[in-house]
């Protein structure tokens, strides 16, 4: 009767967690998630799942059945669940606490941490005969492969890091002009460039001054800049598979959206032999565009990224400077 | 009471014509109007196309915007109406469906991007729309125009997948497929433009309706087929361009010379010459092996490219086993990818090679390491002007580097120079149109070697050399270079000196000489990394049984520990 409970119980977590795993989980991980298709939710309806049938069927299961089942559910929960994926080093961590806990829950009382022991005890004596010879036997031939393993010779590519927005230096000399970053502007920002957006480029440049720049500053990058950071200027042009680091995405919130127009100048300006160290200026394709482009043809380029992707740039302060003002008034 | 007849003679008609298709093979489906241009839709059309496709493909769609002058292939000059990937017949307009196709996959091995991620639905349509309307030869709402869609058929086989969740490997298309579309490939002299190995080195003149030069797709690179959609290793694809041809380029259809069944024959065989690499959904091309290990070899090293020795598949070891009756013992080839150096000097914006394939062996006894540099060109130069070349560059002193730092990857710089092998060929008895001979080109090598401070600092070395060519053949549009070195050099500084176990930075560059690059004018790689792999040691074959062993033994103690404790508990000492 036990024994059938507990088979019972078996049958129904291994189905429960297939149907869970293999059907609902693709439903509950959309690719824009929802208040309810998410994957915690799924997670906890899982986990709802296993009490449930259990109260239910009164299945009450062995405690070394209940002590594997909650640590499997945690390195289920760590594996699949948890998102973004975390790297192995924080999830060995992450299951020491969890395998703690579950230890303690195993201990809470002599009476428990006997039952736990029970079934570990009647394998390692040879009341569970086939458990025994299946387990004695298994491990020191994973203890074996282990150790072939550890002593084959493997090679990663070393890891990298690199300091993707540097700090900008006080000044840089461009065309043997002196600029001083701080509060430098783009001189071709004549107007706001949201009010253009529904203007054509080419088709308008004779109507509109700001248009003329945009399409001016397009072209130079349709003739130089593409290649690496795209037609779409999402930093996948042509040649962007071929380098490393990869270009920038302009498209992405965390490169120009965050910059100020003068950080663009610098970094166009100088390009990659211009970084520091920790930005690997020796591995970097950007070249220093002053020796291709006038210093306008930069400036212009610059106004075209901002215009085509919307974003507006970084602006010097003019919130915390007018709000400084304001205090003292 | 007329009006009715001619519904029913109509319906006849069509029936007649759709037994017709069914009943001949290859055969295409009556003519059909083309998609007219959805007028409502040419506004929103108009907007994205001003702020999207004006730059390459020009004001009035005449491919001729800024960019186009740099680009090879050339954006698409739409007022002719010709477009090459299509559903329909050879000369025909595009469907509608094809157009959006291409812009939601773009082109790969072109400028032109996926625009699918980027536009929506509606938007791709609308452009596509507005496209239409810049035709001025022809025109979609021309009461003149039919279109006749091609039929294709299904893929007569099953396919694996292969190992990978996100591509289609399209694994495991039956022999007799492939051996069968060899001999149509031969029957039908596909080879006369796209080589004898179908590396696109068959002919050397080939223009477009427009009479600027075109090359031949090369099959063993598909990721850069123009029509693959994104998913290069479909087979479907290939049969959609000999079904149709491409418009405005010298690729004829075959619908008429070659069955259906022979042409997924055809593509069966195309389809497996291209090598099985994972392929980065974003960029569309191969990923890189950014590790370039160099395989410790006990016995001496072949210093002959035929050897068994130097082959391996060009597949990734890990997505196809390698077949048991396979001779190379090589480890695997490293994939490299190319660009034009367009960031110093004189810029190279139309590289004509796109990637390296390299690898390693080095032989401790001999003190000497080995490096197999393999790529595609379709034709190399005749002139001693313009010689090919291929390099291999390395910091000059490791030493001096710490921790990531590396010279700069074009050439080096002041601080951190860098040494130069460069291996400069000319193929003997050769000219482009030349016959494919079956064992290649025998080449004319010289090793230059090369020190660089600079991009516009690169001086040949005074020092005596170290580096020697000792096998090189061009094959089939296929170059192959073995460089050799010993380890270490007399002179130390400006000579790599190269230990074992250790990672070293190494980059690569390569000349086209048809296309006229030299010195800096050429294409180029980012820093990679090599590591002479030391031997396995002799330790793996003893410790894992003496581990295994070990534990056994302390199993057998917690056994007996036990049974003694349960005793203890039967006999009532504890509790």
């Amino acid at each position: 009767m036990n024994n059938n409970k507990s088979l019972t119980s078996v049958i129904l977590l291994l189905v429960g967690c297939g149907v869970f795993h293999y059907l609902l989980f693709p439903i509950f991980t959309p690719k824009e998630p929802g208040w309810f298709l998410n994957r915690y939710v799924y997670f906890l309806l899982l986990v709802v799942y296993i009490i449930a049938y259990n109260i239910i069927l009164n299945l009450k299961p062995p405690m070394f059945f209940k002590a594997t089942t909650v640590w499997g559910v945690g390195y289920y929960f760590y594996d699949a669940v948890l998102h973004p994926h975390i790297p192995w080093t924080l999830r060995i961590t992450y299951m020491m606490l969890w395998s703690i806990g579950t230890f303690l829950y195993i201990t809470q009382d002599p009476v428990t941490f006997k039952e736990f022991r029970k079934p570990i005890v009647k394998t390692i004596v040879g009341d569970y005969r086939m458990a025994r010879i299946v387990v004695f036997i298994a491990l020191p031939v994973l203890v074996g492969f282990a150790t072939y393993q550890s002593l084959l010779p493997k090679f990663e590519e070393p890891v990298e890091l690199r300091t993707v927005h540097p700090a900008p230096p006080a000044t840089t000399k461009v065309h043997g002009k002196s600029y001083t970053l701080e509060g430098l502007q783009n001189p071709f920002r004549i107007d706001e460039q949201d009010k253009y957006k529904d203007s054509f480029p080419f088709l308008d440049a004779d109507k509109q001054e700001y248009v003329k720049y945009i399409t001016e500053g397009g072209t130079i990058f349709f003739q130089n800049c593409h290649y690496c950071h795209g037609d779409q200027l999402n930093g996948l042009g042509m040649f962007a598979h071929v380098f490393n680091p990869t270009p920038a995405n302009f498209v992405d919130s965390g490169t120009i959206a965050m910059l100020r127009e003068s950080f663009l100048f610098w970094r166009v300006a100088k390009g990659g032999p211009g970084l520091p160290n920790e930005s690997t200026p020796w591995s970097s394709a950007m070249p220093p565009w002053e020796e291709h482009l006038k210093t306008e043809e930069i400036w212009k380029v610059i106004l075209f990224e901002y215009w085509y992707t919307g974003w507006h740039p970084r602006t010097f302060d003019e919130e915390s400077s007018s709000g400084s003002e304001k205090k003292k008034e | 009471m007329i009006n009715q007849m001619n519904k029913v003679w109509k319906r006849l008609l069509l029936l007649a014509v759709l037994t017709a298709a069914f009943a001949l093979p290859g055969a295409s489906w009556a003519a059909e109007k083309p998609d007219a241009v959805k007028k409502d839709l040419l506004e929103k059309g108009k907007k994205v196309y001003f702020k999207r496709c004006v730059w390459c493909h020009g004001v009035e769609g005449g491919g001729d915007g800024p960019s186009a002058d740099r680009l090879f292939t050339r954006p698409r000059n739409f007022n002719q109406g010709t477009f090459k990937i299509r559903a329909t017949d050879s000369g025909h307009l595009p469907l509608e469906s094809d157009l959006v196709q291409t812009v939601k996959n773009g082109l790969p091995g072109s400028a032109m991007p996926a625009w699918g991620e980027v536009l929506s639905e509606d938007e791709v349509v609308a452009v596509v729309n507005f496209v239409k309307t810049l035709l001025v030869d022809r025109s979609f709402d021309d009461a003149d125009e039919e279109v006749e869609v091609q039929q294709f058929g299904e893929m007569p086989w099953k396919t694996e997948k292969g190992p990978l969740k996100e591509q289609n490997l399209y694994l495991g298309g039956p022999r007799e497929a492939i051996d069968q579309g060899r001999e149509v490939f031969i029957k039908n002299k596909c080879f006369e433009c796209h080589g004898g190995m179908g590396r696109g080195d068959g002919n050397p003149t080939m223009k477009d309706d427009w009479g600027f030069p075109i090359l031949a797709a090369d099959w063993q690179q598909c990721w850069n087929f123009r029509g693959s959609r994104r998913d290069p290793y479909n087979p479907g694809n290939i049969v959609r361009a000999i079904s149709t041809g491409l418009n405005g380029t010298p690729m004829p259809n075959f619908r008429e010379q070659i069955t259906v069944e022979d042409r997924w024959k055809i593509a069966a065989f195309v389809n497996s010459l291209c090598p099985r690499k994972k392929i980065d959904k974003l960029t569309n091309k191969p990923i890189n092996d950014f590790l370039i290990s160099s395989m410790y070899t006990k016995e001496a090293v072949a210093k002959k490219i035929d050897d068994p020795m130097w082959q391996a598949p060009d597949d990734d070891p890990k997505l196809v086993k390698r077949a048991k009756d396979y001779p190379g013992t090589l480890n695997k080839k490293h994939y490299i990818g190319m660009a034009g150096q367009i960031t110093r000097g004189d810029r190279n914006f139309k590289p004509k090679v796109d990637n390296l394939w390299v690898s390693s062996r080095w032989n401790p006894d001999e003190k000497a390491v080995y490096y197999l540099v393999e790529y595609h060109n379709r034709f190399l130069p005749t002139t001693p002007e313009f010689p090919e070349g291929v390099a291999i560059q390395w910091p000059s002193k490791l030493q001096d580097l710490y921790g990531a730092e590396k010279p700069y990857f074009i050439y080096g710089d002041p601080k951190k120079p860098v040494d130069i092998w460069k291996a400069v060929l000319l193929p003997k008895d050769y000219n482009p149109t030349a016959p494919p001979k079956d064992d290649g080109f025998q080449l004319d090598v010289h090793v230059e070697e090369l020190n660089g401070a600079g991009f516009d600092k690169v001086e040949k070395k005074k020092t005596p050399p170290t580096v020697e060519i000792v096998d090189s053949v061009f094959k089939q549009g296929r170059v192959k270079v073995l460089f050799r070195r010993s380890l270490e050099t007399a002179n130390k500084d400006t000579d790599v000196q190269i230990p074992s176990e250790k990672f070293i930075p190494v980059s690569f560059m390569q000349w086209s000489g048809v296309n006229k690059e030299k010195n800096e004018h050429m294409a180029i790689s980012t820093w990679y990394y090599t590591i002479l792999e030391p031997t396995i040691p002799d330790s793996i074959y003893y410790m894992p049984p003496i581990m295994a062993v070990t534990f056994l033994v302390l199993e057998g103690w917690l056994v007996w520990m036990t049974k003694r404790t349960r005793r203890m508990y039967d006999e009532g000492k504890v509790n």
